[in-house]
């Protein structure tokens, strides 16, 4: 089996609102902060009565700082994402004045130290920012662990939280992917042709989306290399995480000749923006062996974009309808 | 018996900006839930289901958050369901709570739709991370691009909608954008951003969330008595393509053409453009207005530029759409479907204000997503015979 | 349920169950949708109505659903829809649709491919985003906190969570599509080390893609295709607010509620299919369903042969129909869930030919 390795991560940055932003606050200040609701209090606050969805009055309590716990689960091998990178516990923490339990780590140091009802309180952070961490962990005992250097309070209420999520993701490439990049690799321009209908699919696709039907290497053709442009559009890029671009780039719908194929933003060699045109004629532009493999394992394999060819322009004012 | 007729008695939504920081996610569909409940004159226990729709969780890094929201959404102890059609998820969504109390499986639906991009990036949601995001705008571009070749329609159309969309969003109040003394001059002077689309030809990026609370035909009646007019579902339907086969027409898709067909067969509508008094269409960006006159036959083919030009769309017009302001003015990408399924209602209940198209008692709603190839509709009517 | 119509289960068809496999989702749900159509008899083309369950964050891809609308066959054009939850919120969704009573079939698709990431780096995204998902709470923590509280409250024991796991397993034999099988031995499963106290490997789901695809009808077009219809004679589901530490973790009021919505007590369950993940939630969920103790509980194996996540719950309401239609039995109860200690329940309740 073949994959392709990708990562999404993003430094999301969440608005608290009021409820959450008190409570984030108090954190900072050494003090886990509940809401009322009726004769209960709810740690952690929510905005809303959580079992009638009732906005509830920003009537604030402190509560614990320590707690009893009423659940606990041990964690042998620590995630990249877990607060700890030692084995700890995650519990449910019922700290002292909340009818709700708070899901929290206990560093305990060994399983053995952990039982349902034991009393635990926190450690606090030396730097805290208005995070749920800034709870390092919850500790056996009465008495919360003060941090020596301690930043002390946020100086504003805090409002904002980032949270950054990194996954990576192993997506299998399909023999038929693999094939169109090996071919690639020969400078061959690999289409599939569903056995059913006779369209034809570029990308390694496995199998036509009119009939369900699957194509295999039986089903494979050569496709012409070159063609005529028949629509495209100019990107100006926006910044964000992880863009490539800086300056606008084109992208080409090209129609092949000879077979009813068309590929769609493809880029656009050695030609300016300003002077693209719509039945302009170009031709398939490949990596060199040096430029080749890596990771970014494209649909069309080593297939880098389209270069004008300097064959007079096709003139068909149907051309720029054909997009797909 | 198993399909009843079914009332939409409160509409709610936020004030759409570009960051609503002052909310938490709960917060943002709180808002615009406990608007529409306020319109029902209901409280949260006197709702039986919860419908939530939204596009990618990778906008805002929260993964199936109907779970996170079921008790925002008063949903403890009831069905709490998540629906994700791309752009066309905010329609999805009202259909899917409209059927629940059509099929007699409930008695008053809540329906939520929200995004709150600002937590995220929309470029980097839509490319999944990868760079050179062409964006929704570089995708649809050579789309727009067709449609102004095939119909020689002027370059001016395109900028003209985006003036007419964003003036109409000083009519209302919770529209995102508000740009003063835009001209069609101002919107073809600013950047290209995929040509040959003007930045000020484009959606906005919003924070935002609608709510719609559905309920059966006893409610629908009450609340008529009570002085707050329903509005009546006439028709909903639902259309997917798949995206790429040679010869498909992104331009006039297909199942945007069998969507609409569908739709006005069940709500009796042989002439859409003389019995539609007015439309919300998804029009994200501005060249989509007259392609989606001509798919939904309200213009010929090739002619829906020319309503355009005479200013029949504006809301004293000939055919009002995006009264709103639309998507153009305001886009969370996930509510904004049911913004325009919400504002249809608005219109056929003489609850949109400022943006009231007079006489309104038959609206058309819209929306589409990923390559134009799901599409979401309802038409809705001031009583249950509106189309006759 | 008053009024409603008569919508039974024709076929359905469930991938081969394995750890890793090579085949893309598209692909999966192609071949899957291939075989339940076939089963039901029918073509792509009789299909009226498709929705479809999928989860973009398990596919590490936004709009992943848009590709896999090819494996539909969606052309001409078809009345679609997808729900970002497991294949069987879609067939709910599939099956309000058809009572609308304009059309006659559909299906109902679930796929998940578990192997692309991990999931404990995954599930913490689907947990509170201020209070729970920064602390990289993953679903396996939770089940352990609340094995926890069912053991301290005496409900269940560390050797009767190995019982489950010894059970079900040995029953997947049976089972073309199971992933784990084989005979374990609960003193030798015992001797393991946690994973996550209480929790010991043979507790937790295998990763697992897969996919399952199920077909659904209206009374006449049933009754036309398929000798043995398994009506669904009651369809409901029931969410609990989501933070677990405002919740009693030793029982599962929403799905005793769904249960009761679709009419369990209508009569008797002669076998049941449970989305139970995680042994310890098998004696919870019997508990809540008030099933009696010969009840027949995932004889296919359950997600702890095999656990395709975003096609479990709909593999459930699968094997569930497979007791009417292949094993003679006539009244069976599928169950699915979703969120941290199941915080959200559906159940199916169906009935062969009476």
């Amino acid at each position: 089996m073949t994959f392709v390795e990708s990562t999404i991560t993003f430094p999301y940055r969440r608005s608290l609102g009021p409820v959450i932003g008190q409570f984030m606050s108090g954190l900072t200040e050494q003090r886990i902060v509940g809401i009322r609701s009726g004769a209960r209090v709810i740690v952690p606050p929510l905005e809303w009565d959580p079992e009638t969805g009732h906005e509830l009055a920003h009537d604030f309590v402190d509560v614990g700082p320590a707690g009893t716990v009423t659940a606990w689960c041990w964690v042998e091998s620590p995630t990249s994402q877990h607060p700890l990178d030692r084995p700890f516990a995650f519990a449910l923490i019922s700290l002292d004045g909340a009818d709700t339990s708070l899901a929290h780590a206990v560093d305990a140091g060994t399983i053995d130290r952990m039982a349902t009802g034991m009393r635990v309180a926190p450690r606090w952070r030396a730097d805290r920012t208005g995070h749920i961490t800034d709870i390092e962990a919850f500790v056996p005992g009465e008495q919360p662990v003060l941090p020596t250097n301690d930043g002390g309070p946020a100086t504003e209420p805090v409002e904002m939280m980032d949270y950054r999520a990194s996954i990576t993701y192993r997506t299998p490439v399909t023999t038929n992917q693999i094939r169109a990049e090996q071919a690639s690799d020969a400078g061959r321009f690999l289409g599939l042709r569903c056995p059913e209908c006779g369209r034809l699919y570029t990308g390694g696709r496995n199998f036509c989306p009119i009939d369900a039907a699957e194509m295999h290497e039986a089903d494979e053709i050569d496709l012409t290399q070159v063609g005529t442009v028949t629509n495209y559009t100019i990107i100006t890029p926006v910044q964000y995480p992880g863009q490539t671009e800086t300056e606008p780039f084109a992208r080409v719908n090209v129609l092949l000749d000879d077979v009813d194929v068309v590929v769609q933003y493809q880029a656009l060699i050695e030609c300016p923006n300003d002077q693209i045109r719509i039945g302009m004629r170009v031709a398939a532009v490949w990596a060199s062996e040096a430029e080749r493999g890596g990771d970014n394992l494209t649909v069309d394999g080593n297939l880098i974009g389209w270069m004008p060819n300097g064959e007079p322009d096709v003139s068909d004012p149907d051309l720029v309808n054909r997009i797909i | 018996m198993s399909h009843q007729p079914c009332a939409i008695v409160g509409i709610g939504q936020t004030h759409h900006k570009s960051r609503r920081w002052d909310v938490s996610l709960g917060g943002l569909v709180r808002e615009a839930a406990t608007r529409a409940l306020a319109d029902a004159q209901m409280e949260w226990g006197d709702i039986d289901a919860v419908v939530l729709g939204k596009a990618p969780d990778l906008f805002e890094g929260v993964m199936k958050p109907e779970l996170y929201l079921t008790d925002a959404l008063g949903a403890h102890g009831k069905p709490m369901f998540r629906v994700h059609t791309a752009g066309s998820v905010g329609g999805s969504t009202g259909i899917v709570g409209a059927h629940l109390v059509e099929t007699g499986r409930h008695r008053r639906v809540l329906a939520v739709a929200y995004q709150k991009q600002s937590e995220g990036n929309a470029q980097f949601a839509l490319g999944s991370g990868k760079g050179a995001s062409i964006g929704a705008g570089g995708a649809f571009a050579p789309y727009m691009r067709s449609y102004i070749h095939r119909t020689g329609a002027p370059k001016d159309v395109g900028p003209m909608v985006a003036v007419k969309d964003r003036r109409n969003a000083f009519k209302n109040p919770y529209a995102h954008l508000r740009i003063e003394g835009i001209s069609v001059d101002s919107v073809k002077d600013s950047p290209m951003m995929w040509d040959p689309v003007h930045y000020l030809e484009s959606c906005p990026s919003s924070d935002g969330a609608c709510a719609v609370v559905f309920t059966d035909k006893k409610g629908g009646e009450a609340a008529a008595r009570a002085g707050r007019p329903p509005a009546w579902i006439l028709g909903t339907a639902v259309r997917s393509e798949p995206s790429n086969f040679p010869g498909r027409d992104p331009v006039r898709p297909q199942a945007g053409i069998d969507c609409a067909a569908d739709l006005y067969r069940q709500a009796g509508i042989t002439d859409p453009k003389r019995q539609i008094d007015c439309a919300e269409l998804y029009v994200p960006f501005s060249w989509y207005e007259p392609m989606w006159l001509e798919g939904h036959d309200i213009a010929a083919v090739g002619e829906g530029w020319k309503m355009v030009e005479r200013g029949d769309t504006e809301i004293g017009g000939a055919f009002p759409v995006n009264m709103s302001g639309g998507v153009l003015s305001s886009n969370p990408i996930g509510a904004s479907g049911l913004l325009r399924f919400a504002e249809a209602a608005l219109q056929v209940r003489g609850l949109a204000g400022e943006h009231q198209v007079d006489g309104a008692k038959l609206a058309l709603a819209q929306a589409y997503g990923a390559a134009a190839q799901y599409f979401s509709m309802w038409i809705v009517g001031s009583a249950l015979d509106s189309a006759s | 349920m008053d009024g409603t119509e008569e919508i039974a289960i024709i076929g359905w068809a469930v991938t081969p169950m394995v750890r890793t496999t090579d085949k893309t989702e598209a692909q999966l749900l192609a071949e899957v949708v291939t075989d339940a159509v076939a089963d039901a008899g029918i073509t792509r083309r009789e299909v009226d109505f498709t929705c479809a369950g999928s989860c973009d964050y398990v596919a590490g891809q936004a709009f992943s659903f848009v590709s896999n609308i090819d494996a539909l066959g969606a052309w001409p054009p078809k009345s679609d829809s997808h729900v970002e939850m497991d294949g069987a919120w879609a067939l709910y969704e599939a099956w309000v649709r058809l009572q609308q009573g304009d059309l006659d079939i559909a299906v109902a698709m679930g796929s998940g491919r578990s192997s692309t990431a991990d999931p404990a780096l995954i599930y913490p995204m689907e947990m509170d985003p201020y209070y729970l998902a920064p602390l990289g709470v993953d679903a396996v923590s939770f089940a352990a906190l609340q094995a926890r509280a069912l053991i301290d409250a005496g409900i269940t024991t560390e050797r009767q969570m190995a019982e489950v796991a010894v059970r079900t397993r040995g029953d997947a034999r049976t089972n073309r599509s199971a992933q784990v099988s084989g005979v374990f031995d609960v003193d030798s499963l015992l001797s393991h080390d946690f994973v996550r106290a209480p929790l010991r490997p043979h507790d937790l789901p295998p990763i697992t893609d897969g996919a399952a695809a199920v077909v659904i009808a209206r009374k006449d077009r049933a009754l036309e295709l398929c000798d043995r219809p398994v009506w669904i004679t009651g369809m409901a589901h029931c969410a609990e607010l989501h933070y677990p530490g405002m919740r009693d973790l030793r029982h599962s009021p929403s799905t005793t509620s769904a249960a009761s919505w679709a009419g369990i007590d209508d009569g008797p369950i002669q076998a049941a299919e449970l989305q139970t993940a995680f042994t310890h939630e098998e004696p919870l969920l019997v508990a809540a369903l008030g099933l009696a103790d010969d009840v027949p509980i995932n004889t296919s194996g359950g997600p702890l042969a095999a656990n395709p996540i975003m096609a479990t719950g709909l593999v459930r309401i699968a094997e569930a129909a497979r007791h009417i239609r292949d094993h003679g039995r006539n009244r069976t109860l599928a169950h699915a869930t979703s969120g941290p200690c199941l915080q959200q329940n559906l159940v199916c309740i169906m009935e062969g030919s009476s």
